[in-house]
């Protein structure tokens, strides 16, 4: 091929595999990969935490007062607050204090809710992960069919057509998306409930389809325009071409495409699941369901700071190890980085 | 959404917005009267039991002990769960509670006669010493921020007898017997409860305890919690079997759900949705006065509303009644003073109290003398400034934006902003601002609550008058309330005169009930007492 180099972009790889790749020797190279991502990881949870908890010290508002309530407050009053969460050290005295704790595994006491932070998280976290998950799996198992179908047939009506449902999906507001799926099929055909996370798995899945399929919109939208364009991308390149020249079947020529177009899929799909966790805050808060995002927005307006840097941190944590395993996904799919990254 | 908020008064009562949830809108609601449009269908109690009746409340509550998180929902909650040693009835008259009686030897002491009957949710008697108890953590910031002030002139709290508990303030204080409801500072719980959760009551693991008609059975926080009927209270049973709250945030997402069917009663119906509720089959909305305060505040530290001209020249600008009219359609009513109507009405009958009220000065709108006033101020060319509202009053915001419009006109450019009522919250009384809204939700509806929090010793508005301060202090020491009233009158007039703070209105609170349910009777109180049992199967 004309672009030898191009695979060491694995965005956008530019030619077909070689035939035979040299086969990686086991062992220390992806585990060498992956320490080091690891490492990159850790210092970037640090340095996170840091801003966090910097931001949150910045920001407006005032503990004090939101538990002492818009009423006159004793300076007794507010000096027994203050010295009750350690208010008046210096700030990296706090800072360090919590480090030091969330270190050994103790990330304290929600000042809101009074519960210990893991457990507050561990009681929310499933239905977040089952909102994201569920949103995930309709985008994928729309978008991705629909942009290959675009790319195939790119220019035609059905082409055009899901391009507009892409755009429909990119632009409409998420909330207002909410409300009219409610409108339609909670009240004027009440097929599904209108609010809360239902109890069961069963009973949990069914609630969560409305949610998820609003989240699934916005992401699926992007999801399928990245899909068709390396899908279009791939079909235009001289190997198909070469491939239907040689009389191979198109769906077999559409595999081959298809194969080379998904790594620039994956990433796209891998950025939109780290894009979904922040997505669920406004569709948790129309759907009155209590998961992370909504706890994460009312533990920082109460500067309830031990929730905010956990739930920060969990987040950035659940984005990294997205990214690694999005990473290390290129080595099963492109022979290519596989030699690159295990010969280095 | 957490949070809290709102209000207080000086030695007596409290107050609230709340905060989490609060937000929403604000609170009480009550009954039958109506605002515009208002008017509420009569409702007659079939006598049948229900089996549950689900309430849908505007935000998410976090804990359900009212000195962990002090918003008004909380308040409404924990009232039907908790008792205190007295009550309210519909007119603000204390009723008993826990105490079967209670006695004032002298102006500073209270004692109390327990009922003997009484039992707490987990089988247990209630003692004094659980009164006593629940009383000092009530007391302590730490334990309780959201409950300390109000008990700051609590001197001691002492077990005098077999059934008997005996409280001192440290200065007399006539409103302060209010704080001995759940109204106010007084949600009777279990010493040994509190000892074994170590003080973190209220939470999904330790269900609040209380004495009240119905039991805490589950508690999901940010989602819902669900109360059973107590067989033990000592009171009438109420005729709902369960009850279950649950937090809905979004105002559509309510209404949606309330005319699906989901919902028997919605708290703090918003004021633009009222039309869209009460057009809504099988649902019925009723609206009350919620004992609410509006109002402008001007920080006298902050020039330039340290010049009572250009204080003048904004109060001139106000137009309450287009706002009343206009933007609250109806659901209020233009302030002429800091205490509502009702905080006087066991003193007065409803006219009377309002044609008093109306007797403080009052500054009209009137655009040309807000010219004149500006003009003889030391800004005599105008100036700019900002005014925050909470994201959970948006009516707030529309009067804000409508005096903005009027003040252009004076030559006053006025930028209005929506703030999270936290950060809202936290802004007042620093002097950040110079102009700012106060929104407060009376819960005891004391004359003295809100106007001392504004006027009195340490005030958000910071004026440092003898004169000011005199008053409140005789009326705290009046031998009766006729005297007593007419020196906080004599504090608004001083208000009025000073333009300390500029009225806007009182509020009303709109609830939304399903045509299934009906309750007893409503007024501001009804959900700051045990309105579990209030509630009936309409025919």
């Amino acid at each position: 091929m004309s672009q030898p180099l191009a695979a060491a972009d694995p965005v956008s790889p530019g030619a077909p595999a070689p035939d035979a790749p040299p086969r990686p020797r086991r062992g220390s190279p992806v585990l060498r990969l992956l320490l080091a991502r690891v490492l990159g990881v850790l210092v970037i949870l640090f340095v996170i935490s840091l801003l966090t908890f910097t931001l949150m010290y910045l920001a407006p508002g005032d503990l004090v007062k939101n538990l002492l309530g818009n009423r006159p407050a004793s300076p007794e009053a507010i000096a027994a607050v203050r010295a009750q969460y350690r208010l008046d050290d210096p700030f990296l005295v706090r800072y360090f204090a919590w480090l030091g704790d969330a270190l050994r595994g103790d990330f304290g006491v929600s000042i809101r809710m009074r519960q210990p932070v893991t457990q507050v998280i561990a009681s929310r976290v499933g239905l977040t992960a089952a909102l994201a998950g569920l949103a995930f799996l309709i985008a994928l198992i729309t978008a991705i069919p629909m942009g290959i179908s675009s790319a195939a047939r790119a220019g035609t009506v059905r082409d055009r057509l899901g391009s507009a449902l892409a755009l429909f999906g990119l632009s409409a507001p998420s909330f207002a998306l909410a409300i009219l799926l409610l409108y339609a099929f909670a009240m004027l055909i009440p097929i599904f409930p209108a609010y809360g996370a239902g109890t069961g798995f069963l009973d949990r899945v069914f609630h969560l389809v409305l949610p998820a399929t609003v989240l699934a919109m916005g992401l699926g939208a992007i999801l399928m325009r990245m899909t068709r364009a390396a899908m279009v991308r791939e079909l235009s390149a001289d190997y198909v071409t070469f491939a239907r020249s040689r009389g191979v079947p198109e769906r077999q020529v559409q595999r081959l495409a298809l194969r080379n177009a998904s790594i620039p899929i994956v990433t796209g799909a891998g950025l939109i699941l780290t894009f979904l966790i922040g997505g669920t805050i406004i569709v948790e808060t129309v759907f009155a369901l209590p998961g992370i995002g909504l706890l994460l927005q009312e533990a920082v307006l109460f500067k309830d700071l031990p929730v905010v840097q956990a739930i920060v941190l969990l987040v950035a944590l659940v984005i990294a190890i997205i990214a690694i395993l999005v990473d290390l996904s290129y080595l099963l799919l492109d022979p290519r980085v596989r030699a690159r990254e295990l010969q280095s | 959404m957490i949070p809290r908020t709102l209000t207080r008064s000086r030695r007596g009562p409290r107050a609230l917005i709340t905060a989490t949830a609060l937000l929403a809108v604000g609170a009480l609601t009550a009954c039958s009267a109506g605002g515009p449009g208002g008017e509420a269908e009569e409702v007659t109690d079939s006598g049948k039991a229900l089996e549950q009746v689900t309430v849908a409340l505007p935000g998410s509550l976090a804990n359900l002990y009212v000195g962990q998180e002090s918003g008004v929902l909380n308040y409404y909650l924990a009232s039907t769960v908790q008792e205190g040693l007295v009550g309210l009835d519909a007119d603000g008259t204390l009723v008993p509670a826990l105490a079967e009686t209670w006695d004032t030897p002298d102006a500073n002491t209270y004692v109390f006669t327990l009922r003997s009957d009484a039992v707490f949710h987990n089988g247990d008697p209630v003692t004094p010493e659980d009164v006593v108890f629940s009383l000092l953590q009530a007391k302590d910031a730490t334990a309780s921020p959201g409950l300390t002030w109000y008990l700051s002139n609590m001197k001691s709290v002492e077990k005098t007898g077999e059934h008997q508990v005996t409280v001192v303030t440290a200065e007399p204080d006539p409103a302060f017997i209010k704080n001995m409801t759940t109204a106010g500072a007084t949600f009777v719980t279990q010493e040994k409860h509190w000892q074994e959760v170590d003080g973190a009551v209220g939470t999904a693991d330790s269900l609040l305890l209380g004495s009240g008609p119905y039991a805490v059975t589950d508690f999901t926080p940010g989602e819902s919690v669900t109360l059973e009927r107590s067989d033990d209270w000592w009171g009438t049973p109420g005729k709902v079997e369960s009850i279950r709250v649950e937090f809905i945030p979004d105002e559509n997402t309510r209404l949606l759900a309330a005319q699906s069917g989901d919902i028997d009663i919605a708290f703090n119906v918003p004021l633009k949705q009222a039309q869209q509720w009460q057009e809504s089959a099988g649902l019925r909305v009723d609206s009350v006065n919620d004992l609410s305060y509006v109002g402008l505040l001007f920080d006298q530290n902050v020039a330039p509303f340290d010049d009572l001209k250009v204080r003048e020249a904004i109060a001139h600008s106000v137009d309450r009644e287009a706002i009343v009219e206009k933007l609250l359609r109806g659901y209020g009513e233009a302030a002429s003073t800091i205490m509502t109507p009702e905080s006087i009405t066991d003193q007065l009958d409803a006219e009377a109290a309002r044609k008093l009220l109306a007797s403080v000065p009052q500054l009209d709108f009137d655009l040309d003398a807000a010219k004149q006033a500006l003009s003889e101020s030391s800004v005599p060319e105008g100036f700019t400034a900002e005014l925050a509202y909470p994201n959970t009053g948006p009516h707030l915001g529309t009067a804000a934006q409508s005096l903005a419009e009027n003040l252009k006109q004076v030559g006053i450019t006025l930028s209005v902003k929506e703030q999270p009522i936290e950060t809202w919250l936290a802004g007042i009384g620093t002097g950040e601002n110079g102009l700012g809204l106060m929104w407060y939700f009376s819960t005891t509806g004391d004359p003295a609550e809100v106007s001392s929090y504004l006027l009195a010793a340490d005030n958000v508005n910071h004026v440092e008058s003898e004169e000011m301060l005199g008053f409140f202090r005789e009326a705290n020491t009046a031998q009766t309330p006729e005297e007593r009233l007419d020196l906080l009158m004599q504090a608004e007039t001083l208000n009025a005169e000073q333009v300390i703070n500029a009225p806007l209105w009182w509020g009303q609170s709109l609830t939304a009930f399903s045509d299934r349910v009906g309750i007893a009777e409503f007024s501001p109180y009804t959900f700051l007492g045990p309105w579990g049992a209030e509630l009936f199967a309409a025919e």
